[in-house]
């Protein structure tokens, strides 16, 4: 049966196969962590941006949200390594890559960030006020601390979703897990084999974050319910 | 060229590859819809061989991107002999994945359906069956309400991931065209407007339906 010859095909390249399948997935998640990094840093900046006592800064946070929320990433990340290419602007693979998932990203997380702050009871904040912080102070040691294992079970999905979304990189020839994988196939043909592989290591590589998730679920509630 | 002149030239076919997104978004939402429901009511059954079948059924779909699943589903079984369309298999891989999201989604609703309403039911001399069909699932369908509203329109976005094994939809239409223009910037801007005009005010009217806490 050709499921014989396969398999003894399979195992003769498995070594090599493995060994490119396993740098692409060293990649996907340099590639996840580089996205993260600048989700979380704009998330926090638009969460800020959307409850400044100014209009306008308040609606272009919200704009951005709308707007990045309502478009497929796909779609995103062709606007960033097509598009801008075809205006004489082009960005790397890579970092074209991680500009759209982080910009993407970012709207997310900072409604996550935004509902989590607001989640922190008022009076903690009233209460700080009384003792003597500046608002400011308040923010930071007080609604900060306790906004954050709020924001831990949203933030945690998010990740999850972020690593499965660079797969989509692959459009754009970042060389990560997903591409690295459609170029085996297409050198080697073992389409099934390769492409079941590269699903074992995506869940592998996201069980220890849904884990995580499930744990700091466990733990805020009981916080949320104070 | 210019955006507003190239929109005119190109809009008829736009507008018809995004029937095509909107009808394979449809078509994987009924797919998710019942096997969703299915998947939920064996979870609800209690622990046992089918509750651990489901668990990781959810668990792998969750845990796996959508883009390897259709290309499983549709390289991957081509090359053992089970071949579909490009259009069948985005249906059913995006529609698998969404039961997986749809899944968990009903099995909170209807436990969060409170449990005196069941046990009345059943004092009133109705069966199992007829407790869940008429008592239970309807409450339960208006808390799930706004939550799978939200998987129908990361639904309708992810079928421009479908263009990556060039089942006909919006997007695939869009890289047909800028290379056929090339005028890659404009028409993806353009495609992208078009997924905001559908998404914003579905994502608006999904809000509208939320319950106020």
């Amino acid at each position: 049966m050709t499921d014989a010859a396969s398999l003894s095909r399979l195992a003769a390249l498995l070594p090599d196969i493995l060994r490119t399948l396993l740098w692409g997935a060293g990649a996907t998640l340099m590639l996840t962590a580089a996205s993260f990094a600048l989700a979380a840093t704009l998330g926090f900046v638009l969460a800020l941006m959307r409850r400044s006592d100014w209009l306008p800064v308040r609606a272009v946070a919200r704009a951005y949200l709308e707007l990045f929320r309502n478009v497929p990433i796909l779609t995103q990340l062709f606007i960033l390594y097509f598009g801008l290419a075809r205006i004489g602007i082009t960005l790397p693979a890579t970092v074209a890559a991680i500009l759209g998932f982080g910009l993407n990203g970012a709207a997310i997380l900072s409604e996550v960030f935004r509902s989590s702050i607001n989640a922190v009871d008022r009076g903690q904040h009233e209460a700080a006020l009384a003792i003597g912080m500046t608002p400011g102070r308040s923010f930071r040691s007080i609604i900060l601390p306790q906004a954050f294992p709020i924001a831990l079970p949203s933030t945690g999905s998010f990740l999850i979703g972020l690593l499965k979304d660079t797969s989509l990189a692959s459009a754009a020839a970042v060389p990560e897990l997903a591409f690295r994988a459609r170029m085996l196939v297409s050198e080697t043909y073992l389409t099934t084999e390769i492409y079941l592989t590269v699903a074992v290591i995506y869940l592998f590589l996201s069980l220890p974050i849904a884990r995580f998730v499930r744990w700091a679920e466990r733990r805020s509630v009981p916080h949320r319910a104070t | 060229m210019g955006v507003l002149e190239l929109w005119t030239e190109i809009w008829p076919e736009l507008l018809d590859a995004l029937l095509a997104s909107l009808k394979l978004a449809l078509g994987a939402l009924a797919l998710g819809l019942a096997l969703g429901l299915l998947l939920a009511l064996a979870r609800l059954r209690g622990q046992g061989p089918l509750w651990r079948a489901t668990g990781i059924y959810i668990e792998v779909f969750r845990g796996t991107p959508a883009l390897i699943q259709l290309f499983i589903i549709y390289f991957g079984l081509a090359a053992v002999g089970i071949t579909f369309s490009s259009l069948q298999a985005a249906i059913i891989g995006l529609g698998l994945n969404a039961a997986a999201y749809l899944a968990e989604i009903f099995r909170a609703g209807i436990q969060a359906v409170p449990r005196g309403q069941s046990e009345a039911a059943l004092a009133i001399g109705m069966n199992r069956t007829q407790v869940m069909a008429w008592i239970v699932l309807p409450q339960a369908a208006r808390i799930v309400l706004a939550p799978v509203g939200n998987v129908a329109i990361s639904l309708l976005k992810d079928t421009s991931v479908a263009s990556l094994i060039a089942a006909p939809d919006l997007m695939l239409r869009a890289q047909d065209l800028s290379s056929q223009y090339f005028q890659p910037l404009q028409i993806y801007l353009i495609a992208g407007g078009i997924y905001f005009l559908v998404c914003f005010p579905l994502s608006w009217l999904v809000r509208a339906v939320e319950p106020k806490r």
